[in-house]
């Protein structure tokens, strides 16, 4: 059962071979330009900037096509020196997906997450600070490493619906905490809270290599989960949205509970009349997919049809949305620690195309936000960030702290 | 001072590199089953042609390989032979002009096929040899044409280049071509200029002779109507096959594919009647209804008249989907299931980017067949797949693939003898290549041509006596590994 979440470069070795280097998984430019008849639907017309790493640091080595080389290089050579250039070449991918959005025939991201596991299982140093998240994860159940979560007074521990805060939310955004359980409450949910029970996703192990540990977080979680009388687990971070529907199931099989993210839960919800926004809400918005609730789990429209919801909300679109969505620069919680110069780049860059938008930036992803609001913060941008749930809470009428 | 500090010097130390990652990260080729580039020792990113011009005075002083690397066609080196620098030229993608009165355009050597395809479409033209992939860059396809859809009509990708922008081996930064009249007050309108055609100096040379840097092309207008059809033969209609191949391109027609059932034998979500064989998937193009008809009518009366069947809905669908064919990867992994599991996936080119009389296209095939069955490697499921792109002047460019277990030491020896019988055979009847030089290619393309070997030799020691671009590109390798 376990080594159904395990990913070996042998797997992709076929299919790297079968690579022409067409380049279409990172060539800048539109993906397509035509097939004679017409111009490219509108969905083709992709961006012209699509790799975070390869625009960032323009040698191939730092988008799929270079990265594949590399992993048959290692696949190759047992004794491949596991350099500092290589881990560097290896962990700037963002893990954003869109290489393998773009091909389906070779997979790119999944071949440098089993590149990733290769170097795990060779012994290879990580960069840090994997090693030390790793470690608060295993001994403190959170990549902080801090003895405690944001406490909900009044806020029941167990139920058939729990709500997963995530690390990031848990110990940094305690307004999100409050704007997920408020606004449930509101539209009738009455959704518990573990806080010191809850336990990380495992994501980042999950996705820097160290499988290991994200299976031993699944089973801590779905023990912890099953024992709280989890029948609906509402999820706000879109790493544990990913962890949770695509990794464990991978790990357990089925999961004795039903995952649904807040945006998701809240859109179905407004359609059943249950949730009612009272204040209007006059301002222009623009929305970030986070890549791991966007391409890597397909939710694009129910955040938007939130959004559209709030009386007074005008929501514009940034010039890369849905499954053209850029990083936001926390690259799966990995590159963007791990790289922070590089990170910050990244965000910067999206949240300057945000601000060609809106001035207010709202998405659906408790990384993305502590991502985007740090950055806005240290370079002084002019730009408000929010998690959706925020927003829904003051459209709500729903005071926050 | 190091060659690597002076080159930062020149173009600052974000875009050179000599990690070792990065260097082998660049270390290949387009050529499925094939590593005949070699790892270069530096990389270096320029975004101009004085910059380019800078590094190669550097690499004169220093006796150091230089060589271009574009995003990559589906063939061709595309890389070092022997080390050294290697200029990835992706920066330099900008999209000069686009006339849509004299149909011209100018882009720099790093631009995609498919952006600057999708800015022509937005003016009514068109570039129609338009090749496989989306990131062949525009001077990467002419100084190694490659494969390209719409040949039937318009020929190889290069007649449709006037001018070139080049870096010489000196450093020096000339423009041939209609390149040459690009800053005057008429522009860059016409390709033969006074002179001899020193455009075609620059092509198919793998940067040996100097670096592209900006190219011109003459374009098309954009036709409004398309057609796509399918014919098929049995295998013993093969001769008629050929006169309708024949009889298409003399109509000019704009593209004709040419398979056999192996190709598509692999494809999960495809069924071809009992009796076809080979497969020629059509497309048409005209500027009206009426003209498109009469194409149609052409195409029929050829096709049918030499034995061919229509397969409805066939290209219909293959040509209009999205992704279109560019993405062709898309349609070949995963391969049919059905497929026996110790089948790998791995596939070699084993008659690679022949050219020949499309006239003579029986006798090749049936060699190949002969020699493929002697060595165990025809049939199902372990085949080897053609197909083939008729070009104007009645000529074919065909490859054939093979997916085979390449870790196999007796397979891959059947495999290599099959290709070394089938090249002296072909090199001795006059055959040759489209897109690749040696080692990619045989020597016999030299060989067979030893006076304009020995020219194109002469002009490289005289342009390049340090013998610092491309190195390796005009040598005969069989000579050098015996």
């Amino acid at each position: 059962m376990k080594e159904l979440r395990k990913t070996y470069l042998q797997d992709f070795r076929d299919s790297w071979t079968l690579c022409a280097h067409c380049g279409t998984c990172n060539a800048r430019g539109p993906v397509i330009p035509h097939n004679w008849k017409e111009l490219p639907p509108p969905e083709w017309t992709s961006p012209y900037h699509r790799c975070p790493s390869f625009e960032h640091f323009n040698f191939r080595t730092y988008n799929a096509q270079g990265r594949g080389i590399l992993a048959m290089r290692v696949f190759d050579d047992k004794d491949f020196p596991l350099s500092d250039d290589l881990m560097k070449a290896v962990y700037t991918c963002t893990s954003c997906g869109v290489c393998s959005d773009i091909c389906k025939a070779t997979d790119p991201l999944t071949a440098i997450w089993a590149l990733r596991e290769e170097l795990v299982r060779r012994g290879a140093e990580l960069p840090e600070p994997l090693g030390k998240i790793h470690r608060n994860i295993d001994q403190t159940n959170n990549m902080f490493g801090s003895a405690k979560p944001v406490k909900m007074e009044g806020v029941p521990t167990e139920g058939e619906d729990i709500y997963f805060a995530g690390c990031n939310a848990r110990f940094t955004q305690p307004k999100v905490i409050q704007a997920v359980l408020k606004t449930l409450k509101a539209a009738g949910i009455e959704a518990a809270y573990l806080g010191e029970e809850e336990k990380c996703c495992g994501f980042i192990p999950g996705h820097d290599g160290q499988t290991d540990l994200l299976e031993q977080q699944a089973m801590r979680n779905i023990e912890t989960l099953k024992e709280a009388g989890c029948k609906r687990l509402i999820v706000s971070c879109a790493h544990c949205y990913k962890a949770f529907t695509v990794d464990y199931p991978m790990i357990v099989g089925e999961l004795p509970f039903q995952v649904v993210h807040y945006a998701e839960l809240l859109s179905q919800l407004i359609k059943e009349k249950k949730v009612s926004f009272t204040k209007r809400i006059e301002k222009k918005v623009t929305y970030h997919d986070p890549c791991f609730l966007g391409r890597h789990c397909g939710v694009y429209d129910a955040p938007r049809e939130v959004l559209s919801a709030i009386p007074g909300l005008e929501l514009a679109e940034m010039e890369r949305n849905r499954r053209w969505s850029y990083c936001c620069g926390s690259g799966a919680k990995i590159s963007g620690i791990c790289y922070p110069e590089f990170g910050n780049a990244v965000t910067k860059e999206r949240l300057q195309e945000g601000m060609q938008a809106a001035d207010h930036v709202v998405t659906a992803c408790t990384t993305c936000v502590s991502q985007m609001s740090r950055v806005a913060r240290n370079e002084k941008m002019d730009v408000e960030i929010d998690d959706i749930s925020t927003l829904a809470a003051e459209a709500m009428g729903i005071e926050l702290p | 001072m190091e060659i690597i500090q002076a080159i930062e010097k020149i173009v600052g130390p974000d875009r050179v590199s000599d990690s070792e990652c990065v260097c082998l990260s660049y270390a290949y080729n387009a050529i499925l089953g094939k590593d005949v580039v070699r790892k270069p020792d530096i990389v270096v990113m320029p975004k101009t042609a004085e910059e380019i011009s800078e590094i190669i005075k550097l690499a004169n002083e220093y006796k150091v390989p230089i060589t271009p690397k574009g995003v990559t066609g589906t063939s061709g080196h595309g890389g070092c032979l022997r080390g050294g620098i290697l200029l990835d030229l992706t920066l330099m993608d900008k999209i000069l002009l686009i006339d849509p009165v004299n149909m011209k355009t100018v882009a720099e050597a790093g631009c995609s096929f498919f952006k600057l395809s999708h800015e022509l479409f937005k003016e009514g033209l068109m570039l129609p040899t338009a090749p496989y992939g989306p990131g062949p860059n525009v001077a990467a396809s002419a100084i190694l044409p490659v494969n390209a859809f719409g040949e039937t009509k318009y020929g190889a990708n290069i007649n449709l280049v006037e001018g070139f922008e080049v870096v010489l081996p000196s450093g020096e930064i000339i423009r041939v071509g209609s390149m040459a009249y690009a800053d005057f007050d008429f522009g860059p309108y016409y390709r033969y200029i006074t002179g001899p055609d020193l455009v075609g100096l620059f092509t198919k040379m793998n940067g040996a002779l100097g670096i592209v840097t900006k190219i011109a092309y003459r374009c098309l207008k954009r036709s409004e109507k398309w057609g796509f059809h399918t014919y098929y033969w049995p295998m013993d209609k093969i001769e008629e096959l050929t006169k309708a191949v024949l009889g298409l391109t003399a109509a000019e027609i704009f593209d004709v594919h040419l398979n056999d059932r192996w190709s598509w034998n692999m494809i999960e979500s495809v069924t071809l009647p009992d009796d076809c064989y080979f497969l020629m998937q059509i497309i048409l193009n005209a500027d009206n209804d009426l003209e498109l008809a009469g194409r149609e009518q052409t195409m029929r009366t050829i096709c049918e008249s030499n034995a061919g069947s229509y397969l409805p809905g066939f290209a219909e669908d293959f040509y209009t989907r999205w992704p279109t064919h560019f993405m062709f990867m898309e349609m070949v992994a995963p391969p049919r299931k059905s497929l026996p599991a110790k089948l790998p996936r791995r596939y070699m080119i084993m008659f690679d980017e022949l050219i020949f009389p499309t006239s003579r296209l029986p006798e090749i095939y049936t060699k190949m067949m002969e020699l493929c069955k002697k060595h165990g490697l025809w049939g199902f499921p372990q085949f080897s797949a053609f197909s083939g792109f008729p070009m104007n002047a009645q000529t074919i460019s065909g490859h054939s693939w093979t997916p085979l277990d390449d870790t196999d030491p007796d397979v891959m020896k059947h495999f290599y003898e099959c290709q070394a019988e089938f090249r002296e055979w072909f090199g001795k009847k006059g055959g040759t290549y489209q897109q690749r030089l040696p080692p990619a290619a045989p020597d016999y393309v030299w060989t067979n041509q030893m006076g304009a070997f020995k020219l194109i030799r002469s002009i490289k020691e005289l342009l390049d006596p340090n013998d610092i671009l491309s190195p390796g590109t005009f040598e005969l390798f069989e000579q050098e590994e015996a």
